[in-house]
C-alpha cells in the first residue's frame, strides 16, 4: 500500500468504524471449543479409585465453562452488545483495519512454521523482520535486509552463548 | 527482630558484586521496555526466561524485580513527554502530567513522577518486608481446600475486574484453564487433549501462550490499525526542576498513593490500573487547587504514579506468600519459580531464605538504581523513542520467535504460535482482557491440583471445600463477587 492510500485510511477513523457489529462467530467458536473440550473429558476416567475426581472432572469443567459462557456471548450480540476496538500505543481502535498489513505481518508469524527447521532461526527471522518491517509501511527493504540480518545473527550468537538451543546457523550448508 | 535480622542477611545477598550486577541490568532493561511501546514487563521476563538455566535463581530473581519495578519508571516517562501510556497503570499519569509537559513544566513532572515513585517503592518493599513473612506464617497452616478456595476466589475477582464484561473477563479465564488442561495429567499420568500429538504431552508452556498474545497479537494488531500521525514529544531542555512548592504538593500524594497501591496490589485482579485511578479521584477530591485538575495539576501526577509503584511491590505479597499471582508479570514471575523447581509459599521462606530475603532486599537497592537512573538521565532514555515502528515492531518479532523456538525446538510451538497470537488479535478487537488467559492458565493446574486433594481428602464429599472457616469465607465471597452486581441490578430494577 502507498504512503497516499494510508492517510485515506487515516482520514476514514473520523467517522469510528465499528468492528463487525455482530460477531456471532466469536460465541460460536467458543462453544465448539468447549465441545471439543467435553468430547475429550467424557473418554477420561471422571473418577479415579482412590481419589473421587480423576482427571476428567477439570477438563469438563473447563469445556462445560467455554460451552456456557459461548452461549452467553451469542445472547449478549444478538441483544446488541457493543465490541470497541482496544487502543494500543501506536494503534487506534478506530481506525479501519489494513488487510494488506494484517496479513503481511501474519505471513511474518506463520513464515517460521515452515522456515525455522530447514533453513534455520537466522534466516528465517531475517526474512520475518523484513515483512514486519514492511507492514508498518517502512519501503526500504534493502535496508530492513540488512537490520534484520544483523539483528537475528547477532541475537543468534548471543543466545546460543547463553545456552539456548536455537539449531544450527543455516542448516542447508550445514553450519 | 527476626526479621529485621533475615532482611540483614537479605542485602548480604543483594550487595554481592554479582547481584549488584544483575540489579542493574534489570534496571537498565525495565526502564527501556517501559519507555518502548509494544513490549512490557511481563513480555520481557517470559523472554528472558530460557535464558536463567545459566542463572542462579537469585540473580535471576533479583533481575525480574529490577525489570518488574524498572518498567513503572519508564511508564511514567512516555505518559508525561508523549500522552502514550504504555501500561493501563500510567493512565492517570498521562492526564496531568502531559498537560504540565505541554505547558513547560515536564521536567517537573518527571521528578514528582521518579521520585514519587522511589518514595512509594520503598515504603511498600518496607510493608512487603513485614507483611510477608506473616502471610507466610498464616499460610503454613493453609490446608488444600482453603488453597482451592484462595484460586477461586482469584478467578472470579481476576475475571469480573479485568475488563469491560463479566462474560469476557470469564472467557479470557476459561481460555486459559482449558490451555491449561492439555498435557500429561500430573496425578493420574493420563494424556489430556493431546490429539495424539507427542510434543503436546508436556502441555503448552506459559512463555509461549504469553509471548503470543502479548507480542504476536500485539503486533497484528497494531500493524492492522497503526497510527501514522507520531506524538509529539514535549521538550524538557533547560526547564525548571520541582520548586518548593512543587514538592509541598507532592509529598502528600506520594503517601496516600502509597497506601492505596500497596494493599490494593495484593489483591487479585486490580492490577495497577484500579489504585492508580482511585488514587487520581483521591487526589482531584482532595486538592486545595481544583481548577488546575485538567490542566496539569502536580497532585494527579505524583499520587497515581506512587501508587503505581506500590501496587508492584504489592503483587509480590500474594505471589511469595501463597504462590498466587494477581496479575501477568506475577504469572511470569511464578512461572520462573517453576522453571527453578521452585514453589513459592510459605514452605520456600523456611527452605530457601537467601533467595526470598535476597530478593526484597534487592527492591530497596534496586529502587535507589532506579532513582538514580530515571531522575538525571531521563533525556537519554527518551532517545529510545527514536527508534523507528517499522524496525522495533519487527525486532519484537525476531525476539519472540527466538523465545519460542529456543525452548524445544518445535514447530508445534510456533504454530500455537501462530493461533494464539491470532486469538491475542481478536481479542484486541473485541475488546477482551488478555491478563485472565494467563492467570488461568498458570492457576488452572494449581487449582486442579488442590481441588482433588481436598476432595480425595474428603472422600468426595464436595462439602469438604467449604469445611474450613478460610474456606468457607473464601468461596462465599468469590460467589458474593458474581453474584452481587446481578443482584443489585435486580433490585434496582424492582425499585
Amino acid at each position: 500500500m502507498s504512503t497516499d492510500e494510508r492517510n485515506t485510511t487515516e482520514g476514514g477513523s473520523q467517522a469510528a468504524a465499528p468492528a463487525s457489529p455482530k460477531p456471532y462467530w466469536i460465541g460460536i467458536g467458543l462453544m465448539a471449543m468447549g465441545a471439543v473440550w467435553l468430547y475429550n473429558a467424557f473418554g477420561l476416567p471422571q473418577g479415579a479409585r482412590y481419589a473421587a475426581v480423576g482427571p476428567g472432572l477439570f477438563v469438563t469443567i473447563a469445556g462445560a465453562g467455554l460451552l456456557i459462557l459461548g452461549a452467553i456471548l451469542v445472547l449478549q450480540i444478538w441483544r446488541g452488545e457493543s465490541f470497541e476496538a482496544q487502543d494500543a500505543e501506536d494503534a487506534d481502535g478506530s481506525n479501519k483495519m489494513d488487510k494488506r498489513a494484517f496479513l503481511t505481518a501474519l505471513v511474518a508469524v506463520a513464515l517460521p512454521i515452515a522456515t525455522m527447521g530447514p533453513l534455520g532461526m537466522p534466516f528465517t527471522a531475517t526474512l520475518s523482520f523484513v515483512l514486519v518491517a514492511n507492514a508498518f509501511g517502512s519501503r526500504r527493504w534493502w535496508l530492513d535486509l540488512i537490520c534484520g540480518a544483523i539483528l537475528a545473527c547477532a541475537a543468534w550468537f548471543l543466545f546460543n552463548q547463553l545456552g539456548l538451543q536455537l539449531g544450527r546457523f543455516f542448516p542447508p550448508l550445514g553450519v | 527482630m527476626e526479621t529485621f535480622e533475615l532482611l540483614l542477611h537479605g542485602f548480604s545477598v543483594a550487595l554481592q558484586p554479582t547481584n549488584l550486577m544483575w540489579a542493574l541490568v534489570g534496571s537498565v532493561l525495565g526502564t527501556a521496555i517501559g519507555i518502548l511501546p509494544g513490549i512490557g514487563p511481563a513480555l520481557t521476563i517470559a523472554l528472558l526466561l530460557p535464558v536463567t538455566t545459566a542463572l542462579a535463581p537469585t540473580s535471576a530473581f533479583i533481575m525480574f524485580a529490577g525489570i518488574l519495578y524498572g518498567a513503572m519508571y519508564g511508564g511514567s516517562t512516555t505518559s508525561i513527554l508523549l500522552n502514550t501510556p504504555g501500561e493501563a497503570g500510567s493512565m492517570m499519569t498521562a492526564l496531568e502530567g502531559n498537560k504540565m509537559a505541554r505547558a513547560g513544566r515536564g521536567a517537573a513532572a518527571l521528578a514528582t513522577a521518579a521520585i514519587g515513585s522511589f518514595v512509594a517503592g520503598t515504603i511498600a518493599t518496607l510493608a512487603l518486608t513485614f507483611a510477608a513473612p506473616a502471610v507466610a506464617e498464616l499460610a503454613f497452616y493453609f490446608k488444600p481446600t482453603d488453597y482451592f478456595a484462595i484460586t477461586a476466589l482469584a478467578f472470579c475477582s481476576v475475571a469480573v475486574v479485568m475488563g469491560t464484561s463479566r462474560t469476557r473477563g470469564f472467557v479470557s479465564l476459561f481460555l486459559g484453564i482449558a490451555i491449561g488442561v492439555i498435557g500429561i495429567d500430573t496425578m493420574t499420568g493420563q494424556p489430556r487433549l493431546t490429539f495424539g500429538n507427542m510434543q503436546l504431552l508436556r502441555g503448552i508452556a506459559l512463555t509461549v501462550v504469553l509471548v503470543s498474545l502479548f507480542a504476536v497479537g500485539e503486533i497484528l494488531y497494531v500493524a492492522s490499525r497503526y497510527r501514522t500521525t507520531p506524538g509529539v514529544m514535549a521538550p524538557i531542555k533547560g526547564q525548571l526542576w520541582m520548586t518548593k512548592q512543587d514538592f509541598a504538593r507532592s509529598w502528600k500524594p506520594w503517601l496516600r498513593g502509597t497506601a492505596i497501591g500497596f494493599p490494593m496490589g495484593a489483591l487479585p485482579g486490580s492490577g495497577s490500573e484500579i489504585p492508580t485511578m482511585l488514587s487520581y479521584t483521591l487526589e482531584r477530591k482532595l486538592t486545595k487547587y481544583p481548577e488546575e485538575f485538567g490542566k496539569g495539576a502536580i497532585e494527579g501526577v505524583a499520587g497515581p504514579e506512587a501508587a503505581n509503584n506500590a501496587a508492584a511491590a504489592g503483587i509480590l505479597v500474594p505471589l511469595l506468600t501463597l504462590g498466587l499471582p494477581t496479575s501477568a508479570t506475577a504469572a511470569v514471575l511464578l512461572a520462573a519459580f517453576q522453571n527453578y523447581g521452585l514453589q513459592p509459599g510459605p514452605f520456600l521462606f523456611t527452605s530457601n531464605p537467601a533467595l526470598i530475603w535476597g530478593l526484597i532486599a534487592s527492591l530497596y537497592v534496586g529502587n535507589v538504581m532506579l532513582l538514580v537512573l530515571n531522575l538525571p538521565l531521563v533525556g537519554i532514555w527518551v532517545q529510545l523513542l527514536r527508534i523507528p515502528r517499522p524496525q522495533l515492531y519487527a525486532g519484537i518479532l525476531v525476539f519472540a520467535m527466538i523465545g519460542v523456538w529456543g525452548l524445544a525446538g518445535s514447530w508445534v510451538d510456533l504454530t500455537i504460535m501462530l493461533v494464539v497470537g491470532l486469538a491475542g488479535y481478536v481479542m484486541r478487537v473485541y475488546d477482551f482482557p488478555i491478563a485472565p488467559v494467563l492467570i488461568g492458565l498458570i492457576l488452572g493446574p494449581m487449582a486442579e491440583t488442590q481441588l482433588r486433594t481436598a476432595l480425595a481428602a474428603g472422600q468426595g464429599n464436595p462439602l469438604v471445600l467449604v469445611s474450613t472457616p478460610l474456606s468457607a469465607i473464601f468461596i462465599t465471597l468469590a460467589v458474593l463477587l458474581l453474584a452481587l452486581p446481578i443482584l443489585l441490578k435486580r433490585l434496582r430494577a424492582n425499585a
